[in-house]
């Protein structure tokens, strides 16, 4: 359902340098696949998920979504294709901290059916563990309580492919756990692929395949070899 | 970002933090585009302020002393005067008289008449004044003439203001009306400022006393002498002269008694304009404290960083009064600027009304004080907008944020309680003591800062309400965006400037709208009395008070379409400091007393008596000087002292000195007179006052210096006139208007900008760039509306406070209504002027690429 072929593109550094970061890059993401992508701090991860988004566009290379090339999307097209295509887990900075749970989680809802967004939302806030906060402030939330709403936001419109972006990186591992096995099974749940990027090793464990990003380019993880205590795993 | 501050001070390190330091915590703190943005507003805030203060002060100081520098240069080294009681004067044979006594020096006669000069480009009603050439050579007009070439003049000479706008300059020919003669004259020479300094702005023609005698038809008579005495002899001149006046029946004052009766008489106006003048410039300051406001979250950051490196508190109290300094140093120079600008070219010194008694010019007068006020109060308002809001955070030592619930219900609880006191101090103040309208209108706008958040959070809330039934996504994300905590504080700051400013500008237009409307009834009462006015032409003689032969009376009784013609008297006489309009309608007048004028008295009664002998109306003023109650006696000091009982109080009908009413032949027995200052036409029925006119004017005759006006015509010139002193105010409201609109819309769209970050968000979420377009329009709407209708609100009790203060001050007729035509109309103007101006950022904000606007990983 995604396909990215050849992608290329540079940036500009401080010395007006053209870095290249993604190099002819190449990924496949089946249906209900849930693909992880590891990489160090500036490997990519977020050039690569922003390009998928549209947020940017190539400097070779396309990428399609449901036969759909991203970076031919413009305007309504591609507010349609945020909509509904695609759900985006980032971390909750940008969140709404005088709206509710249940607000937060409804915004893309508001587009179909602003009256009832909601309520239409409680049944998956609930699901997420979230049914007794529904009406509390994102400000009085945990860190925990609110990645599950950014899920919730990101899952409301029943989305082909998620986009999680570091969706724990500012998550004690606990939580991180719980996040990431939450994410891993609704999606499973619903047959949504998920391209999920992340420098954690224990996100190997929920992923169907993990692949490194280096050098601008995806190669099949390689683990360290991590002692279970710290992959959380009972000996 | 703070750069490193200080070491933790210990005992031999500065208590103070050098001067290159606190330059480099200021330019960093200044890299932030919010905050260099918000201090601007700051600034521009305060300049308004000081700009506001400073031209009403130019404006207010330059009035009086057009009067006063022209009495000095008339007065000159006189020490008294004696002046008649009249304007046809006395016998200038008494000249030589007083020349001759004991202490005097010398008696130099003027003879003065209000008088119209028509020129090429237009007229102007001027202060004719006749001197002999002693006279105009102690005044050093024309030092450079001769005595005799003085006195053979038969010209006027003119200041050169005066002869530009009438388009004549030396030896050209000019037509001088005084009372009902018109002639033909020319200019002399014109005189400007380096012969007669700022009197060339003023608005008199001086010739010799001859000629004017002959103007005048008054030959031989003068209208003052001033008296210069010997040194150490003037007791002595002044008791031989006492006894002279006495037995003329004259009147011995001080030499500059003029500038005194101005004081008095401008008084009240400068009072009122002071009043709205201090409220436009607390608007103005309240601009700049709720933008400082809007700083404070920044400032606390910053104050809290610098702490948490080691800079004591009095480095930072330091920094923070550098701060203040730079800033009001920067407000009160950008103010000056504007002030300079405001003063001269629109807050013009308007006289109206008052030209008809004094000499008065348009010169502008700008002192030491008037700068030093301004300049002092921009710095000072610098300093409390920055160290106030954070007082209690310098106070306190640093510790994390603790529980916010507690804390935001006491402070809803103090705001309520501070604002119900305010609004209730204010109601006393309305009740109990009028004229304290600044005090009231401060105590209004602290209510309104205090219950402001609360009414604010209502309106909010009672949107989310009101929405939610249509479903539109773009209101509920506005009112999700309402309800954001990082932007509450500036969100209530916008509507805050909203509040004040048509607070401020439906307080000031209610209260003049209130003010005229009370004067243009009076015109309409005075004048509707009779279908025509015949009088002298010329603006000086709006409230008919220039004395004319009466003869022409008999002949327009026959004049077809006339019903009867009566005559109507008036002029000014001078009652301890007040010049009193004396008004005196004859005694079949249908309404002698103008209904609307009476505050005292039964209407019917009061002017039954008035059609007596013996009785006259007073203004509330002058009865209150004078101990006066109706049915009491008072002697009216006319060329022959005569007897009066009130039969009534009144408003002072607009001339602030204040009025006497009496009827016309009480007035021609008390000022041996049998001229007339207006003739009252009624017309026949079924004859238009139109067609009346054009029969009266045909009869006059073209070469007749008698205008013939119908009663609209002549109450819409009164109006005009007494609306001219109003202009200020319209002015003053106007520059409200506009600094709020700019104020409001830039916040608003330097708020839009700083939330791209939002917007990116909302997009990603899938909203087009339309609906977060909408979006952000609703919530301004909402923001605006919310502030401007609260300020319009206050506004309301605010004119009303201030028109009841106008009318004490004043004492003028003021028609006391609810002004809601203008809370309505300026909440309108002031909220959509700006919502308009911010579509245009707020579009520009909603095109943000929907992109994470992290760096690339």
């Amino acid at each position: 359902m995604l396909s990215v072929e050849a992608l290329v593109k540079h940036f500009e550094d401080g010395d007006r340098k053209r870095i290249k970061v993604l190099d002819e890059l190449t990924l496949r993401v089946q249906p209900g696949e849930f693909v992880a992508v590891f990489g160090p701090s500036g490997s990519g991860k977020t050039t690569l998920m922003d390009l998928i988004a549209g947020f940017q566009t190539p400097d070779a290379g396309t990428v399609t979504v449901n036969d759909k090339i991203v970076s031919r999307f413009t305007g309504r097209a591609h507010a349609d294709y945020l909509l509904r295509v695609i759900g985006i887990v980032e971390q909750p900075k940008e969140m709404k901290e005088g709206a509710s749970a249940q607000e937060n989680a409804s915004l893309k809802l508001l587009r179909d059916d602003a009256r009832h967004a909601n309520q239409n939302i409680v049944p998956l806030l609930q699901e997420l563990g979230l049914g007794d906060r529904v009406k509390q402030k994102v400000s009085k939330l945990s860190m925990g309580e609110r990645q599950r709403v950014q899920i919730a936001q990101a899952l409301s419109m029943d989305p082909k492919l998620v986009l999680a972006d570091e969706p724990t990186g500012h998550l004690d591992p606990k939580r991180s756990r719980e996040v990431l096995a939450l994410l891993a099974r609704l999606c499973r749940e619903r047959k949504t692929a998920v391209l999920l990027t992340t420098h954690e090793p224990r996100a190997v464990a929920y992923a169907d395949r993990a692949l490194t990003l280096s050098d601008g380019r995806l190669q099949p993880y390689e683990p360290e070899v991590i002692p279970d205590t710290e992959l959380g795993v009972p000996t | 970002m703070i750069p490193p501050a200080n070491e933790t001070p210990t005992p031999s390190s500065p208590r103070w933090m050098p001067l290159g330091e606190m330059y480099g915590v200021y330019r960093a703190w200044l890299l932030s585009k919010r905050v260099l943005v918000l201090e601007l507003f700051a600034v521009l805030g305060l300049a308004i302020g000081v700009a506001l203060l400073f031209a009403s002060q130019v404006a207010s100081t330059s009035l009086d002393s057009s009067v006063r520098e022209l009495t000095s240069r008339i007065v000159g080294a006189s020490q008294l005067q004696l002046d008649s009681r009249d304007a046809s004067g006395f016998n200038q044979g008494l000249v030589s008289q007083v020349a001759r006594m004991p202490g005097v020096k010398a008696a130099l006669p003027v003879l003065e008449q209000p008088a119209t000069i028509i020129g090429p480009k237009g007229e102007a009603s001027v202060d004719l004044l006749g001197a002999d050439p002693r006279f105009a050579r102690a005044a050093r007009f024309l030092p450079h003439m001769s005595a005799k070439q003085l006195e053979r003049q038969k010209g006027l000479v003119l200041p050169s203001a005066l002869a530009a706008s009438l388009g004549v300059g030396p030896l050209e020919g000019v037509t001088v009306q005084v009372g009902e003669k018109v002639i033909g004259s020319y200019v002399g020479a014109t005189l400007g400022p380096s012969q007669i300094g700022g009197l060339a702005q003023s608005q008199i023609a001086l010739a010799a006393i001859t000629y004017v005698q002959t103007l005048a038809d008054d030959p031989g008579n003068v209208t003052r002498i001033f008296i210069q005495t010997l040194p150490g002899q003037q007791d002595e001149a002044r008791a031989s002269l006492q006894t002279l006046a006495s037995r003329e029946n004259l009147i011995l004052t001080s030499a500059d008694f003029d500038a005194q009766l101005f004081s008095v008489a401008s008084a009240p106006a400068q009072q009122g304009e002071g009043l709205f003048s201090v409220i436009s410039a607390i608007v103005g300051f309240l601009f700049a404290f709720v933008a400082m406001l809007l700083t404070v979250p920044e400032r606390r950051k910053a104050i809290k960083e610098m702490r948490n490196r080691g800079t004591t508190r009095l480095m930072t109290v330091q920094f923070l009064c550098c701060e203040a300094i730079v800033l009001g140093a920067l407000a009160a120079a950008v103010g000056f600027v504007f002030g300079e600008l405001l003063s001269a070219h629109v807050f013009r010194a308007e006289p109206g009304y008052l030209s008809f008694a004094f000499p008065v010019g348009s010169q502008r007068v700008v002192t030491f004080p008037t700068i030093a006020l301004a300049v002092g109060l921009g710095i000072l308002a610098a300093f409390v907008g920055i160290l106030a809001p954070l007082w209690t955070t310098l106070m306190r030592p640093l510790q994390p944020r603790g529980k916010t619930t507690g804390r935001r219900a006491w402070t809803t609880r103090a705001q309520l309680i501070a604002g119900g006191l305010c609004l209730a101090i204010t109601t006393l103040i309305l009740i109990l003591r009028p004229q304290a309208a600044v005090a009231g209108n401060v105590t209004l706008l602290i209510a309104l800062l205090c219950l402001l958040p609360i009414l604010f959070r209502g309106i909010i809330a009672a949107f989310g309400i009101l929405q939610t039934p249509f479903g539109f996504t773009s209101t509920k994300l506005a009112r999700i965006a309402l309800r954001e905590p990082t932007t509450r504080v500036s969100a209530q700051g916008i509507a805050a400037m909203g509040a004040m400013a048509v607070f401020g500008i439906v307080a000031i237009l209610g209260a003049q709208q209130n003010l005229e409307q009370g004067l243009n009834r009076t015109a309409t009462e005075v004048n509707d009395v009779t279908g025509l006015w015949v009088s002298p032409g010329g603006v000086n003689n709006t409230l008919g008070t220039t004395p004319f032969s009466a003869a022409v009376a008999p002949k327009l009784r026959h004049v077809p379409g006339v019903q009867s013609v009566s005559i109507y008297r008036g002029g000014f006489l001078d009652l301890g400091d007040r010049r009193t309009w004396i008004i005196a309608p004859p005694r079949n007048s249908p309404q002698p007393i103008p209904p609307g004028q009476l505050t005292e008295g039964n209407l019917q009664e009061a002017s039954a008596r008035l059609r007596g002998h013996g009785w006259a109306i007073v203004s509330e003023a002058i009865a209150h000087e004078m101990h006066l109650h109706i049915g009491e006696q008072f002697t009216l000091p006319a060329p022959r002292p005569s007897t009066f009982r009130v039969a009534g109080l009144s408003t002072n009908g607009g001339w602030p000195p204040g009025a006497i009413l009496i009827n016309a032949a009480d007035y021609s027995e008390a000022w041996r007179t049998t001229a007339a200052s207006a003739l009252m036409i009624a017309l026949r029925p079924g004859v238009t006052p139109t067609q009346g006119r054009e029969e009266v004017k045909r009869a006059l005759g073209p070469d007749s210096g008698l205008a013939v006006q119908t009663a609209e015509q002549r109450a819409h010139a009164w109006q005009t006139i007494s609306h001219q002193g109003l202009a200020r105010l319209t002015e003053i409201a106007t520059l409200v208007k506009i600094a709020a609109i700019l104020a409001m819309a830039a916040v608003m769209a330097s708020m839009m900008w700083q939330r791209k970050g939002k917007i990116a968000y909302d997009k990603r979420q899938g909203h087009t760039g339309l609906i977060m377009w909408l979006a952000l329009f609703f919530e301004s709407a909402v923001l605006l509306g919310a502030g401007c209708s609260i300020g319009a609100l206050f506004g309301v009790f605010g004119q009303l406070v201030i028109s009841h203060a106008l009318a004490t001050i004043t004492g003028f007729p003021i028609t006391i209504s609810t002004g809601a035509v203008v809370a309505i109309v300026s909440f309108t103007i002031v909220s959509a002027a700006a919502l308009a101006i911010v579509a245009i950022p707020g579009a520009i904000a909603a095109r943000v690429r929907p992109t994470n606007v992290m760096p690339p990983a």
